[in-house]
């Protein structure tokens, strides 16, 4: 057997003070929260459903680009192949000789100071000298 | 209802309940079983269906020449197939298709009909006519992209730069096949989950290993001198009316090939017909045994060993009888010439005479010094060393004579103008090259480091160039003269030996001219062979213009300025 519990006091408070504990009724829950607990649950749904259309969109999307990257990328090969044809010494011959160009008689050489001579460095000297001349206007 | 009927009733309800229940224990079995017992099996099953591997092509890297000029390139290219259990009316879709690909219509049907599910229609055609077929959308039809060899310059060097397999571009001749480890890259791997459709599904799996692209070539041949090499010995062949030819153009002190050109080509874009022997790179395959051109390798070696100087005199007799065999001179020339004049004049019996001083080992020693009997070391596949027999195989009769004067030996046109290119070089042998360096994916560029020796002394190289420049000047190779510079060079012209008769042809020869310019600092050797001439058959008449033609172009595109008249 359990003694019964003292009746509880406050320190400092004499017996007989007329203090009591009192416990509230417990509230029963009220229609709002079910209500806010499903919009809550509904939303989080539809929030997970249109992050996921939402990244699957993003990933068409992406896929598309690639596509295009790729035909792109495609394409800039085919002008690359384009232009290597188009620089084919045969076509350049074949398009002077329908302009009337002809290879001349005599070669007359220019000598520029600074630039030419014999040695290794002909060739580099050569390049600078096409890019003097090229950039004439 | 009678108690009967009643107990019927219930027996087929029990019955049916019965077997409702088996059913459920069946079905919630099955349940288990595919839910629980066996769930990874299914599980992995239909990953494995969506879940695809799929090897990424690596892109094969590009051949460039020396100025970055594309000489082959990877296009994608469309391919047609077609699922011919999907076509009900093979007919009514090979008339529409046939035009639409410019092919013939039976070809076309006879793809369309055969059994299985996959037939190829057309491969790797250009992008704008796979989309005319695309518009048409016929049934059963369907486009795969493939990546294409493409050689934008056409047959221009078809013969070195050589081709790839259509069906998955490894190289078969030429770079592309010496070169293929360089040039195909590392392909790689993507994992992904795809559809029934073959879509990819969006946040699957998705793994990639990127493919590694393959290195670039940076060639040494130069476009412009390889075309004008091209055009003038198909000029020469129209000419003289040769079976064929070739032409090597090198650069003699760093021994990069600027052009290597062969007659009759091929063009590698189409190569459907085109006879297997066009694909030979002749000038590195083929031997041939280069008679006058030799007499460089002789006097070379005779100044070398101190027999003889380019001024020392020799008394030229009518003719040399060894063993059974009568040589003479081919030329009108003095009764006594000096080196210099023998050089000149082509002399066979003043070669001779200093050859059979040098006897047949020294001979022997000079001539593989000079690279002769042995292969090149190009970088180039099918190499052939020639021929040079050993001092041990050779007679005592006519050996050393013969050899002395370009017989019995062979050789091929690379191996000679690297001869000439070591004379040019002050006497220092640089190992021919086509690759001039390899740039890899990131752009990292490898130069080629070729091997050098020296084979003769610098004196004997300059006064053996002094002497060529005498076989223009004033000897039989007057038409190799180039305007505006003083070139050098030999002339040669030698019965054809016929393998399969073992024996020399009455009537063809081959005709040679290997010189170099401008003749005190040479920047280009040029050789160039021409095989049985019908006209000018000789390498003075027939050869000797073309290395003018060619010398010239060269030196213009070099930027050489001129040093003579």
């Amino acid at each position: 057997m359990t003694a019964p519990a003292a009746p509880y006091r406050a320190p400092g408070v004499s017996a007989g003070a007329g203090y009591r504990v009192a416990i509230a009724p417990r509230r029963r829950a009220g229609w709002r929260a079910w209500v806010l607990l499903g919009v809550t649950t509904v939303a989080a749904f539809f929030l997970m459903i249109w992050s996921r259309i939402a990244l699957d969109h993003t990933a068409f999307v992406l896929q598309e680009v690639e596509r295009e990257t790729s035909a792109e990328w495609s394409r800039h090969k085919d002008l690359e192949l384009e232009v290597a044809r188009l620089q084919a010494p045969e076509r350049i011959v074949e398009a002077a000789t329908e302009m009337g160009m002809v290879y001349p008689d005599t070669v007359r050489t220019v000598e520029v100071a600074g630039l030419g001579g014999g040695g290794s460095e002909t060739e580099e000297r050569w390049v600078d000298l096409k890019a003097v001349l090229g950039a004439q206007p | 209802m009678q108690p009967g009927s009643l107990r019927r009733l219930n027996a087929r309800l029990v019955t049916v309940g019965v077997l409702l229940v088996v059913c459920w224990i069946a079905i919630g079995y099955r349940l288990v079983v595919v839910q629980a017992l066996e769930a990874d099996v299914y599980a992995d099953q239909g990953r494995n269906q969506r879940l695809q591997r799929e090897t990424l092509a690596a892109d094969r890297g590009k051949i460039f020449d020396r100025d970055g000029r594309e000489l082959a390139v990877t296009i994608d290219s469309v391919t047609v197939y077609a699922n011919p259990r999907e076509i009900e009316d093979p007919t009514t879709v090979a008339r529409l298709l046939a035009p639409l690909l410019r092919m013939n219509m039976l070809d076309v049907l006879d793809a369309l009909t055969t059994d299985g599910t996959f037939a190829y229609v057309a491969r790797q055609i250009e992008s704008a006519e796979a989309d005319r077929v695309r518009e048409a959308r016929l049934p059963g039809i369907y486009f795969l992209t493939e990546p294409k060899r493409v050689y934008p310059m056409g047959d221009l060097a078809g013969q070195v730069i050589g081709f790839v397999r259509a069906d998955d571009n490894v190289g078969l001749e030429g770079l592309e096949f010496q070169y293929e480890e360089t040039l195909a890259g590392t392909p790689g791997e993507l994992l992904v989950e795809r559809d029934p459709y073959g879509r990819t599904i969006p946040q699957g799996e998705y793994e990639v290993v990127p493919a590694e692209p393959g290195s670039d070539l940076v060639l040494t041949i130069k476009t412009e001198i390889q075309f004008a090499a091209a055009e003038a010995l198909e000029r020469a062949i129209e000419r003289t009316g040769a079976a064929g030819g070739s032409i090597v153009v090198v650069d003699p002190a760093t021994g990069e090939i600027l052009a290597m050109v062969n007659a009759p080509t091929f063009d590698p874009n189409d190569r459907s017909g085109a006879d297997p022997v066009l694909f030979r790179n002749r000038a590195v395959t083929d031997a041939f045994e280069p008679g006058s051109t030799m007499k460089l390798v002789t006097i070379s070696a005779a100044l070398e060993a101190g027999i003889a100087t380019p001024d020392t005199l020799y008394e030229i007799p009518r003719q040399l009888e060894r063993g059974d065999t009568t040589f003479t001179d081919a030329t009108n020339h003095p009764s006594e010439l000096t080196v210099t004049g023998i050089v000149a004049h082509s002399s066979n019996l003043g070669t001779i005479m200093l050859g059979e001083e040098l006897g047949a080992r020294e001979l022997h020693r000079v001539l593989y010094a000079f690279g002769l009997g042995q292969s090149t070391g190009l970088d180039f596949p099918g190499e052939t060393a020639g021929l040079l027999r050993t001092p041990d195989d050779w007679c005592e009769t006519t050996c050393i004579a013969s050899t002395s004067i370009g017989y019995r030996v062979s050789v091929t046109t690379l191996q000679m103008a690297m001869v000439f290119a070591t004379v040019a070089n002050d006497g220092v042998w640089v190992q021919p090259h086509l690759v001039r360096e390899i740039v890899d994916g990131r752009g990292a560029r490898v130069p080629v480091d070729p091997l050098q020796r020296r084979v003769v002394d610098v004196g004997t190289a300059r006064s053996m160039r002094a002497m060529l420049e005498e076989v223009v000047s004033g000897g039989t190779g007057a038409f190799a003269a180039v305007d505006g510079y003083r070139v050098g060079g030999k002339t040669g012209t030698t019965e054809k030996y016929l393998y399969d008769e073992q024996a020399y042809s009455e009537d063809d020869v081959v005709a040679s001219f290997i010189g170099m310019a401008p003749i005190d600092d040479p920047r280009v050797v040029v050789a160039v062979v021409l095989d049985s001439p019908q006209r000018d058959a000789s390498g003075g008449k027939g050869a000797a213009p073309v290395f003018s033609e060619v010398a010239l172009a060269a030196l213009h595109q070099l930027g050489v300025p001129p040093d003579g008249e």
